[in-house]
C-alpha cells in the first residue's frame, strides 16, 4: 500500500501542481530582510554535497554569491554514504561543520539522531507532496530517474526491449550490465522496483526468471555502466540515468534510453543541519536552490529539476512532460528497504 | 687507563643516545598508530542497535564475517587472488630489477620510466584502460574476431586469471623499485666468486643473487599479499562482472547497503587481518634473525660490476621492452585514445572522425591551481615525514636496538587499516582532541603518513638489512655518537632505498582517492576531488585527459628528483 504513495504519473504530478497544497507540512518560512541581514553577518555557508562540483555546485555558488554579496559558499563533495559518515561524526563530537547537505539517503540517519532542522522554504509550497518530507525536514532539489539504456549500433532503434517482460527474451542473455553496488541506480534498485510494482510473489518469480539472463555486475557507478554500453562492451545497460544517455547522445554517442514503465525514481533532497554554524545563510541557500532561479541553474546543468514549473532541458526526461510512469522511492523508503533488496540481489544475481 | 675509560664511556653514552631515539620514536609512532587501532578494535566488537537503541558489545561482526554467504569459497578466492598477485608482482619485479641493476642489458631506462609513470597514474584509470584493451569490445578481442570470424572472445579478462594478472602487474613497479634498491647495493664479490668457481649465470642467480635478496622478497611478498587480500578496486572492477567475489567485495557491498555504512564488518575483517599480519611478522622475524648473512655493504670497498650477458643481453632488453609495452604503452595509448574522444568508443575507423583536443582544453580551462598546490603539499609532506620516521625505525629494528621490535610492529600495523576505517578513525581523533587540524590539509597529511608507514618501512628496512654493522662499529670505536653514525654512515648508504621509498609514497599520495575524499574539508580540497568528480560524472574522457597530464607532471617531477637524489647519493658514497 505504501508503494502507491511513491508512484507518480504525469497526471498526478500536474494535479499536485495545480491544486492540492501541502496541507500537513510544517509551516514554511519566508525569507525576510532580517534573515538576509543575519546571513550576511555570518558571512559564509558550508555545503556538503553529493552533486558534481564543476557542473552544479560551482555555478549555484557563483549565482548565490552574486545575489547575496558578502556570503561565501564553501563546499566539499563525497558520496551520500561518506557525507553521512562525516556529518554524523562531526555532530556526535559536538563540532558540526556543515550548514547544508544533500543526497538521496544521507538525511535519514541524521534525522534519526536529531541533527536535521525542521524547515522548508516558501518556494517548496509549489512542489508536489512527494518531493518534500511530510514532517518538514527535507525538500527535493532534483530527481534521478533510472531506466534501461542501449547501444544503438548494436541494437537498432525499434528492436530495443520496451517492457520488463521483453527483458526476459533469451536473445539478451549475457548482453546486459548493471551497477552491482548497493544503490537504487543498480541491480539492487531494479529488484526494489520490480518487487514494489509486481508485489512479492509475482515479483520474486520474475526476478528468478530474470536471473537466468546473466546480467554482468559492474561495480562502478551507473554512469560507467553506460560508458561501457557506449563502448560496445554490453548492448543494454539497466538502471542507467536517463539524462546521462541524452547528454552522451547529444555528443554523438550511439545510445538511447528506454521509457520502461515503471522507471525507478529517487530524490536528491536538501536539508539544513540543526546546529548549523551559519543557520541564516543556510536557510538563504536552501531557499535559493528551491526557488525558480536556483532550479534554472539545475536545469542548465542538465539535471532533472524538482520544481514542476521548471521543465528539464530535454523535457521528455521528466515523467510529467515525457508522459511515463516512475516509481519514486523517497529517502526513508530507500533506507528501510535497501538491505532487504540487497539480500535478494545477492541471492539471485551475486 | 684514561684511554680505556674513554673508550668505555663513549659506547655507553652512544647507547644512551640510541635509547633516547628509540623512546622518542615509539612515542611518535604510538601517537600515530594506536588511536586508529583502538578505534578499529572497538569498532569490531561494538554492535549498533536499531535506531534510537543503545549499542552493545558482541562478536556479531566476527560471526557475520566468518559465517557470511559462501564464506569458504570467498576466502579461497581471496587467498588464491592474493597469492597469485604477489607471485606475479614479485617475479616480474625481480626479473626487471635484476636486469636493470645487475646486467649490461641495454634499454634500462625503460624500466624506470615504466615504473614511475605507472605509479603516478590514478588506479581507476589504469585498470579501466586495461579493461578497455582486453575487454569484449577491446582491440585484442576485436582483432581475434576479425581474423577468425568467431563470435566469442579470445581473452576473458573478467576471470580469476584476469584479476590476478591485473593486480600483479599493478604491484610490479613497487616490487621492481624495492628489489632494485636491494640489488643495487648487493656485493658483487660473491657473484664473481661463484662464477670464478665455475657456476653458470643461472646457478649464480639461483644460489647467490636470489638468496641475497631473500629478505627483501619476503618482506615484499608479505606486503603485496596483505594488500591484495584487502584490495577492492581490481576485485570490484574485474572480478564482480565475472561473478567472482572475494572477501572485500562482499564486505564492502554489505557495509554500503546502509547509510551510514556499517563499519563493524569491515573492522572485524581488519582485526582478523591484524592477527594474520602479526603471525607473518613473527615468521618474518625468524627468517631475518640472522640478518647479517644478507649484509653485503661491509667495510670492504666494492664496486658493483654488471653481469656480462653476452648475446643474451638482447633477450633481456626484449623483456624490458615487453614490460614497457604491456605496463605502460598499452594502457597509456588507450588513455590517450579515450582522452581525444567525446565519449568512450572502441578503436575503429568510424571513431577516428571524433578525435579532438576538446577534453584537454576543458581541463586546462578549469581552475585546478589550488587543488594542485594542496595535493603537492600533502604528498611532499607525507613522503618526507614517512621516510624520516621509517629511516629511524628501520635502523632501530634491524640493529636490534632496545625497543626495536616494538618500533617495527608499530610501523607495520597500519597495513591492516582499510581506507574508510582509517579515515573515520583519524576523523574521530581530531574531532575529540583540542588540536585544530580538522578540516585542514594537516589531517590529510596525518592520515597519509599512517597509511604509508608500512611502505616506508619496507623500503628502509630491506635497504638497512644490507648494511653490515661493522661500518657503524668502526665509527663507534672512533668515537662517533649514534646520531653522527646515522648522519654520516647509515643515511648516505641507505640513500637509494630512501629515495625510492620517498618517490613511491609521494606518487601514491598524489593519487589516492578514498582517504582524501573523506577527510578533505571545504578549505582543503585536493586533486583527488577533481578526479572523483569527473569519474562519477561520466566525464571519463575528460578524466583520461586530466589523468594523463597529471601523471606526466608527476613523472617529470619524480625523474628530476630521482636523478638529483641519485647523484648526491652517489657522491656521498664516493662513486660518481
Amino acid at each position: 500500500m505504501g508503494g502507491r504513495r511513491w508512484t507518480i504519473a504525469g497526471a498526478t504530478a500536474v494535479a499536485a501542481l495545480l491544486g492540492c497544497g501541502p496541507a500537513h507540512v510544517t509551516a514554511a518560512y519566508a525569507i525576510d530582510a532580517a534573515v538576509i541581514a543575519a546571513a550576511k553577518k555570518e558571512g559564509e555557508v558550508v555545503w556538503y554535497s553529493t552533486q558534481i562540483i564543476n557542473q552544479l555546485v560551482r555555478p549555484v555558488a557563483a549565482a548565490f554569491e552574486k545575489k547575496y554579496p558578502g556570503i561565501k559558499v564553501r563546499y566539499t563533495r563525497a558520496n551520500a554514504n561518506e557525507v553521512a559518515v562525516k556529518i554524523l561524526n562531526e555532530s556526535r563530537a559536538g563540532r558540526p561543520q556543515s550548514d547544508v547537505f544533500d543526497g538521496t539517503s544521507t538525511v535519514v540517519p541524521l534525522k534519526q539522531e536529531g541533527y536535521v532542522l525542521q524547515w522548508q522554504p516558501d518556494a517548496a509550497k509549489a512542489y508536489p507532496d512527494l518531493y518534500k518530507d511530510p514532517e518538514g525536514y527535507w525538500v527535493t532539489s532534483n530527481l534521478y530517474i533510472n531506466t534501461p539504456g542501449y547501444n544503438t549500433s548494436l541494437v537498432p532503434q525499434g528492436t530495443q526491449p520496451r517492457t520488463y517482460e521483453d527483458l526476459l527474451d533469451p536473445k539478451w542473455r549475457g548482453k546486459m550490465a548493471w551497477n552491482a553496488l548497493p544503490s537504487a541506480s543498480g541491480g539492487v534498485g531494479f529488484v526494489g522496483t520490480v518487487l514494489a510494482e509486481m508485489g512479492e510473489p509475482k515479483g520474486m518469480a520474475y526476478l528468478r526468471a530474470f536471473s537466468k539472463q546473466r546480467v554482468a555486475n559492474v561495480a562502478a557507478a551507473a554512469r560507467e555502466v553506460l560508458d561501457q554500453v557506449i563502448a560496445g562492451e554490453y548492448a543494454i545497460g539497466l538502471q542507467i540515468f536517463n539524462h546521462h544517455a541524452v547528454i552522451s547522445a547529444k555528443k554523438g554517442a550511439p545510445v538511447d534510453w528506454i521509457k520502461m514503465e515503471p522507471a525507478t525514481g529517487t530524490l536528491s533532497v536538501i536539508a539544513i543541519h540543526k546546529n548549523a554554524p551559519h543557520p541564516n545563510a543556510a536557510k538563504l541557500l536552501v531557499d535559493f536552490i528551491i526557488s525558480k532561479e536556483g532550479q534554472e541553474i539545475y536545469r542548465d546543468a542538465d539535471y532533472l529539476t524538482a520544481d514542476p514549473a521548471v521543465p528539464a532541458r530535454d523535457p521528455t526526461l521528466k515523467p510529467e512532460d515525457g508522459h511515463f510512469r516512475v516509481r519514486f522511492f523517497p529517502p526513508e523508503a530507500i533506507e528501510d528497504n535497501l538491505p532487504k533488496w540487497k539480500q535478494i540481489f545477492d541471492d539471485l544475481f551475486g | 687507563m684514561t684511554f680505556s675509560a674513554e673508550s668505555q664511556s663513549r659506547p655507553r653514552s652512544s647507547a644512551r643516545q640510541t635509547t633516547w631515539i628509540a623512546a622518542l620514536l615509539i612515542v611518535v609512532l604510538a601517537a600515530l598508530v594506536v588511536p586508529p587501532l583502538i578505534f578499529l578494535l572497538q569498532g569490531s566488537v561494538l554492535i549498533a542497535g536499531a535506531p534510537n537503541e543503545a549499542t552493545h558489545w558482541g562478536l556479531e561482526n566476527f560471526q557475520n564475517v566468518l559465517g557470511g554467504r559462501r564464506f569458504v569459497a570467498t576466502t579461497l578466492n581471496s587467498l588464491s587472488f592474493a597469492a597469485g598477485s604477489a607471485a606475479i608482482a614479485l617475479v616480474v619485479g625481480w626479473i626487471m630489477a635484476w636486469i636493470v641493476e645487475r646486467t649490461n642489458a641495454p634499454l634500462k631506462g625503460l624500466a624506470y620510466v615504466t615504473a614511475i609513470i605507472s605509479l603516478g597514474t590514478p588506479y581507476i584509470l589504469y585498470v579501466s584502460a586495461w579493461l578497455l584493451v582486453f575487454g569484449k569490445a577491446g582491440p585484442v578481442n576485436q582483432l581475434y574476431r576479425t581474423l577468425t570470424g568467431a563470435s566469442d572472445v579470445l581473452i576473458n579478462i573478467y576471470s580469476m586469471p584476469g584479476m590476478v594478472l591485473v593486480e600483479g602487474f599493478l604491484w610490479s613497479p613497487l616490487a621492481f623499485l624495492l628489489v632494485g634498491a636491494t640489488l643495487r647495493n648487493a656485493n658483487p664479490e660473491l657473484e664473481e666468486a661463484a662464477r670464478v668457481s665455475g657456476a653458470g649465470v643461472w646457478a649464480t642467480i639461483r644460489r647467490i643473487t636470489m638468496r641475497l635478496s631473500l629478505p627483501a622478497i619476503m618482506a615484499l611478498s608479505m606486503l603485496v599479499f596483505i594488500r591484495a587480500i584487502e584490495a577492492f578496486e581490481v576485485p570490484a572492477l574485474v572480478g564482480l562482472p565475472g561473478r567472482i567475489s572475494v572477501l572485500t567485495t562482499d564486505i564492502y557491498t554489505n557495509m554500503m547497503a546502509r547509510a551510514p555504512p556499517d563499519l563493524g564488518g569491515s573492522s572485524a575483517l581488519s582485526v582478523l587481518m591484524l592477527l594474520l599480519v602479526l603471525v607473518l611478522l613473527y615468521v618474518y622475524a625468524g627468517l631475518s634473525r640472522h640478518a647479517e648473512r644478507f649484509a653485503t655493504i661491509t667495510g670492504k670497498g666494492f664496486r658493483p660490476r654488471p653481469f656480462d650477458l653476452g648475446r643474451l643481453r638482447y633477450v633481456a632488453a626484449a623483456i624490458l621492452a615487453v614490460d614497457f609495452v604491456l605496463l605502460l604503452m598499452v594502457p597509456m595509448l588507450m588513455l590517450a585514445w579515450i582522452s581525444l574522444l567525446p565519449f568512450f568508443a572502441p578503436v575503429s575507423a568510424a571513431s577516428f572522425k571524433l578525435i579532438s583536443l576538446a577534453n584537454y582544453r576543458t581541463v586546462l580551462a578549469s581552475d585546478h591551481v589550488e587543488l594542485m598546490i594542496n595535493t603537492m603539499l600533502v604528498a611532499v609532506a607525507t613522503a618526507t615525514i614517512a621516510v624520516a620516521l621509517t629511516f629511524l625505525a628501520a635502523w632501530l629494528a634491524v640493529r636490534r636496538a632496545p625497543g626495536g621490535w616494538l618500533v617495527e610492529r608499530l610501523a607495520t600495523i597500519p597495513l591492516v587499516f582499510p581506507g574508510l576505517v582509517l579515515g573515520v578513525a583519524v576523523m574521530q581523533v581530531f574531532l575529540r582532541l583540542p588540536i585544530p587540524l580538522y578540516g585542514t590539509i594537516g589531517i590529510l597529511i596525518w592520515a597519509f603518513v599512517i597509511n604509508y608507514l608500512p611502505y616506508g618501512m619496507r623500503y628502509s628496512s630491506s635497504g638497512m638489512l644490507q648494511i653490515h654493522r661493522e661500518l657503524e662499529e668502526a665509527a663507534a670505536v672512533c668515537g662517533a655518537s649514534a646520531l653522527t653514525r646515522l648522519r654520516r654512515i647509515v643515511a648516505p648508504l641507505l640513500a637509494p632505498a630512501l629515495v625510492a621509498g620517498w618517490l613511491f609514497i609521494f606518487l601514491m599520495a598524489t593519487r589516492v582517492l578514498s582517504l582524501a575524499i573523506l577527510l578533505a574539508g571545504p578549505r582543503s580540497q585536493t586533486m583527488a576531488v577533481a578526479m572523483f568528480d569527473l569519474c562519477g560524472n561520466g566525464q571519463g574522457t575528460e578524466l583520461a585527459a586530466l589523468g594523463l597530464m597529471w601523471s606526466m607532471l608527476m613523472a617529470l617531477i619524480s625523474v628530476v628528483f630521482y636523478f638529483m637524489a641519485r647523484r648526491s647519493a652517489a657522491g656521498a658514497m664516493g662513486r660518481a
